[in-house]
C-alpha cells in the first residue's frame, strides 16, 4: 500500500534525530585512536630509519651530511596517516596526533626537520629491531635521500641495472 | 578431495596437455595447462563442471622462468575451490587462443593483458584497446619487468582521443559521461538510442588508470601494500586491505590468529554496513527522492563514528598487516558497537518496512536493468547483482576467509533479476550483517593480533583469494617474489565484471532508467586529471590538457 508507506517514510524522517555536528561552529574532538598529523619527537629519536624504510608513502627521508650527523625529514605533502612509522619506532618517539585541520598554503607547518648527532658506531639501520621480518630495513649504511627535491633514494631493483636512480640523480647500485 | 576428483575429471578428458598440478591447500588449486589446449580446458570447466569465471592474469616470468605466463581464474563455488589454470608462454612470441568466445566474461581481461603485459589473445571477439589511453604507443606494455615504473614513452602523445565504433543503423548517439550528475566517477558510455530506447552502448572507462599494480611490484614491500590497496576503492578498502593480505597469506601459508580473524569479520561487516547504507540512499537520490537519501545517510553515520574509534579512521581503517590485524577490539568499543547496532537495527527496520511497499520505487526499479540467471554466468556478474537474479554465490559461505565459517549467516537471494531485487537483496543483507557482527563481538576470544614472522617469505609461490565486498567478490592473484615485495599482484575489483553487465543489462530499456540500471551495480571507478574552463564573457569554451594543468599547477608551486 503505497500511501500506508508514504506515512512510514514521513514518520521516519519527522523522528529523525540529528547527526550533523557543529564544526566547525563548535569544536569536533577526534577519539583517542585518532591517526592524525605524526608528531616527531627529536629528544626520543635515534636516527635509526625505521620508519623512513616501513612508510608506505615514502614521506620520511634520511640524509646522512657525515658520519656524526644525520637529517630525518617529514615531508608532511602525501602522507596518508596510516600511522605505520609510529607502530614501527622503536623508541615511541613519532605519536599520531589528533591534528587534523591541517590546512595550509605553505607545506613548511606540516614538514619536521630533525638534525640527530649519531655517536660514530653509524647506527647503520642495525639498531631498529624491525617487529617483523617483513618490516626489516632494506637500506642499510649511509642513506642520501634528495632532500633538495624531496625525493626518496633507495637502492633496490625498482630501477632497472644501468639507470639513474632517480631521474638524474646517479647512484651507485647494490 | 575435491579437487583430485575434478583433477582426475581433467586428466581423463585431456590427457597430457594438462601438465602439472598443484593442489596447495584444500581450496586452492593450480593447473598448468598447455597453452594450445587451455581454450578447450577453459570452455570444458566453464561449461561441463560450471565453474564460474573469475579472472585472467597475465604476467611477464621472465626474468624468472624465462617465459610468460597466463592464469585463467575460476571458482567452484559449491565445492569452495579456487582455481587457477596457468599457461606458459614462449619469451619471444606471447601469443595464447582466446578463451572470450567460450567464456564472455573473460572479454575485458584478455583486452586488459595484451595492454598491459603483450600477450595477445589469439581470436579474440573484440580486440580493441581497453586500459591504456588512445596515445600511448603501441609495443610498449607497461607491466612488463623491462618497464622502469615511472618510464614515460617518448612519443606518447597526449593529444589522440578515442576511436568510436560506429553506431548500428538508425540510432542516435547520446553521450553518457565521462562527468555526469549521478556519476560520480568518470566513465565513458556511448549510448546507441532509437527514439526513447537504448539499443546498445559503447564503453570507454579506465581513464583513471593509477598503476597500482606496477607501483607493488616495483618499489613498495609486503607490509606498505596493505596502505595501498585499501586505497584501491574509497568505500570498500578494507575489503582489498583483508584480500591483499589473505593472498599473501595464502601464498606463503602464514594463519592469522584466531581473533585477528573475527576483528577482520567485524571491520569487513562494519564497512559492508555502512557501504550498503550508503547505496540506498544514492539509488534513492538517483531516482530523486532525496528524503531517504538522507535517512539512509544520517541512519549510516554512527557507523562512522565507531569505525574512527576503532581504526582511528572514518573510512581507510589501515586495518591488515600481512599475517594480522593492527587495531584491537577492546571491551567498551565492543560495548559501544553492539548500542550501535541495536539502533541501527532499530531504525533500519522502520526504512525497510516503509520501502518495501513504496509503489513509487517500485515503479521506478521493477524491470528496469535486467540481468537474468544466464547472463549472470555468462558474463560472471557477481553480488547483490548475481543474488537479484537467483544466483546463490557468496564467497563469505562458499570460500570462507576470515572468521565467516565460524558464523552463522543466510546469504539473501532474490530471483527478479531487476533493480528491484538488488534494492531488497541489500535491504535484508543489512540485518545480516548485523547478525554476523554480534556473533563475533560474542565469540571473540583474547589473544594475540599479529602472528610473527620470522623467516623472509618464499619466492614465487602463487596465493588466490576471495573476499564477499558489498559489490561482489573481490579478487586478489599474489605471486610472492624478491626484496620483500610481491612478483605479481592482480587486483579484481567486483565492478570489472559487473560492468561488463551494463550494456547488456539497459538494452531494449528507456534512457531514463539507464541512470538507476547503472547505479544499481553499485559502480566503483576512480579522479579525474582534465578540466574544462568556460569564458562567461565570450562563451568560449578552453579544454586543459594535462600538460597544461601540470604547468599550471607548477608555476602556481613556486610563488
Amino acid at each position: 500500500m503505497s500511501l500506508l508507506s508514504k506515512v512510514k517514510e514521513a514518520w521516519v524522517g519527522l523522528r529523525a534525530g540529528r547527526v550533523t555536528l557543529a564544526y566547525p561552529a563548535a569544536p569536533a574532538p577526534a577519539p583517542e585512536r585518532f591517526r592524525g598529523r605524526p608528531i616527531f619527537d627529536a629528544a626520543k629519536c635515534i636516527g635509526c630509519a625505521g620508519c623512513a624504510n616501513n612508510c608506505p608513502a615514502r614521506e620520511i627521508l634520511v640524509y646522512d651530511v657525515c658520519q656524526e650527523i644525520r637529517i630525518l625529514k617529514y615531508l608532511g605533502r602525501r602522507c596518508t596517516y596510516c600511522g605505520r612509522c609510529a607502530d614501527v619506532c622503536p623508541e615511541n618517539a613519532i605519536t599520531m596526533s589528533r591534528e587534523f585541520e591541517t590546512a595550509t598554503p605553505r607545506i613548511g607547518d606540516l614538514q619536521q626537520r630533525i638534525e640527530l648527532f649519531m655517536s660514530t658506531c653509524q647506527r647503520c639501520g642495525r639498531c631498529f629491531d624491525p617487529p617483523s621480518k617483513l618490516d626489516e630495513l632494506k637500506l642499510r649504511g649511509y642513506r642520501f635521500d634528495d632532500l633538495e627535491n624531496e625525493r626518496w633514494i633507495f637502492r633496490s631493483s625498482a630501477y632497472l641495472e644501468g639507470q639513474p636512480v632517480v631521474d638524474d640523480v646517479p647512484l651507485e647500485m647494490d | 578431495m575435491k579437487a583430485r576428483e575434478k583433477e582426475r575429471t581433467l586428466r581423463e578428458r585431456f590427457g597430457a596437455a594438462i601438465r602439472r598440478t598443484d593442489v596447495t591447500s584444500p581450496g586452492r588449486w593450480c593447473l598448468y595447462v598447455a597453452p594450445e589446449a587451455i581454450r578447450e580446458v577453459c570452455r570444458f570447466v566453464f561449461r561441463e563442471m560450471d565453474a564460474r569465471y573469475v579472472i585472467s592474469v597475465g604476467m611477464d616470468d621472465r626474468p624468472y622462468s624465462g617465459r610468460f605466463l597466463v592464469s585463467h581464474n575460476f571458482a567452484f563455488d559449491r565445492d569452495g575451490i579456487l582455481a587457477a589454470f596457468l599457461a606458459e608462454l614462449p619469451p619471444d612470441r606471447p601469443e595464447i587462443p582466446s578463451i572470450a568466445g567460450e567464456v564472455p566474461a573473460a572479454g575485458w581481461a584478455e583486452r586488459e593483458f595484451r595492454d598491459l603485459v603483450g600477450i595477445e589473445p589469439k581470436g579474440h571477439p573484440y580486440p580493441k584497446r581497453l586500459v591504456l589511453p588512445d596515445g600511448w604507443p603501441d609495443g610498449v606494455h607497461p607491466l612488463r619487468k623491462d618497464h622502469a615504473w615511472n618510464e614515460v614513452p617518448e612519443d606518447w602523445d597526449d593529444e589522440v582521443t578515442f576511436r568510436f565504433d560506429d553506431p548500428p543503423e538508425g540510432c542516435t548517439v547520446v553521450p553518457f559521461g565521462p562527468f555526469h550528475p549521478t556519476l560520480d566517477e568518470p566513465a565513458h558510455f556511448r549510448l546507441y538510442v532509437e527514439g526513447e530506447t537504448v539499443r546498445g552502448c559503447e564503453y570507454r572507462g579506465f581513464m583513471v588508470h593509477r598503476g597500482i599494480e606496477k607501483l607493488a611490484e616495483s618499489v613498495m614491500s609486503y607490509n606498505d601494500i596493505p596502505m595501498l590497496a585499501e586505497r584501491i576503492c574509497g568505500i570498500c578498502g578494507c575489503v582489498h586491505n583483508v584480500a591483499y593480505a589473505q593472498a599473501v597469506e595464502s601464498a606463503a601459508g602464514i594463519q592469522p590468529p584466531p581473533r585477528a580473524e573475527y576483528i577482520r569479520t567485524v571491520m569487513l561487516e562494519l564497512e559492508r554496513l555502512h557501504s550498503h547504507l550508503l547505496w540506498v540512499g544514492l539509488a534513492c537520490h538517483i531516482l530523486g527522492f532525496d528524503t531517504l537519501f538522507m535517512q539512509a545517510f544520517r541512519i549510516r553515520e554512527p557507523l562512522m563514528w565507531i569505525a574512527e574509534k576503532i581504526s582511528g579512521n572514518r573510512k581507510t581503517y589501515s586495518l591488515c598487516l600481512v599475517g594480522g590485524v593492527r587495531w584491537e577490539i577492546t571491551p567498551p568499543l565492543a560495548a559501544e558497537l553492539r548500542g550501535i547496532l541495536d539502533r541501527l537495527e532499530k531504525e533500519w527496520n522502520e526504512v525497510a518496512q516503509a520501502v518495501g511497499r513504496d509503489r513509487n520505487i517500485q515503479r521506478r526499479t521493477r524491470g528496469v536493468g535486467m540481468a537474468d540467471a544466464r547472463l549472470v554466468k555468462e558474463l560472471g556478474l557477481l553480488g547483490p547483482v548475481a543474488r537479484a537474479a537467483g544466483v546463490d554465490i557468496d564467497c563469505r559461505r562458499d570460500h570462507p576467509y576470515a572468521a565467516y565459517d565460524r558464523v552463522e549467516f543466510d546469504v539473501v537471494v532474490e530471483l527478479d533479476g531487476d533493480v528491484w531485487s538488488r534494492v531488497l537483496v541489500r535491504v535484508r543483507e543489512v540485518f545480516e550483517s548485523i547478525r554476523i557482527i554480534r556473533q563475533c563481538l560474542e565469540k571473540m576470544e583474547p589473544g594475540p593480533i599479529q602472528t610473527p614472522i620470522d623467516e623472509e617469505l618464499l619466492p614465487g609461490r602463487i596465493g588466490l583469494s576471495s573476499v564477499e565486498a558489498p559489490r561482489g567478490e573481490s579478487h586478489h592473484f599474489v605471486v610472492t617474489g624478491e626484496n620483500n615485495r610481491p612478483r605479481r599482484w592482480r587486483v579484481r575489483a567486483p565492478t570489472y565484471q559487473n560492468l561488463q553487465g551494463v550494456p547488456a543489462m539497459i538494452r531494449d530499456q528507456t534512457l531514463a532508467d539507464m541512470t538507476i540500471a547503472l547505479g544499481s551495480i553499485d559502480p566503483c571507478f576512480s579522479c579525474t586529471d582534465r578540466l574544462e574552463t568556460v569564458d562567461l564573457r565570450t562563451g568560449l569554451v578552453k579544454v586543459w590538457s594535462q600538460a597544461e594543468l601540470e604547468q599550471l599547477v607548477r608555476a602556481r608551486k613556486s610563488h
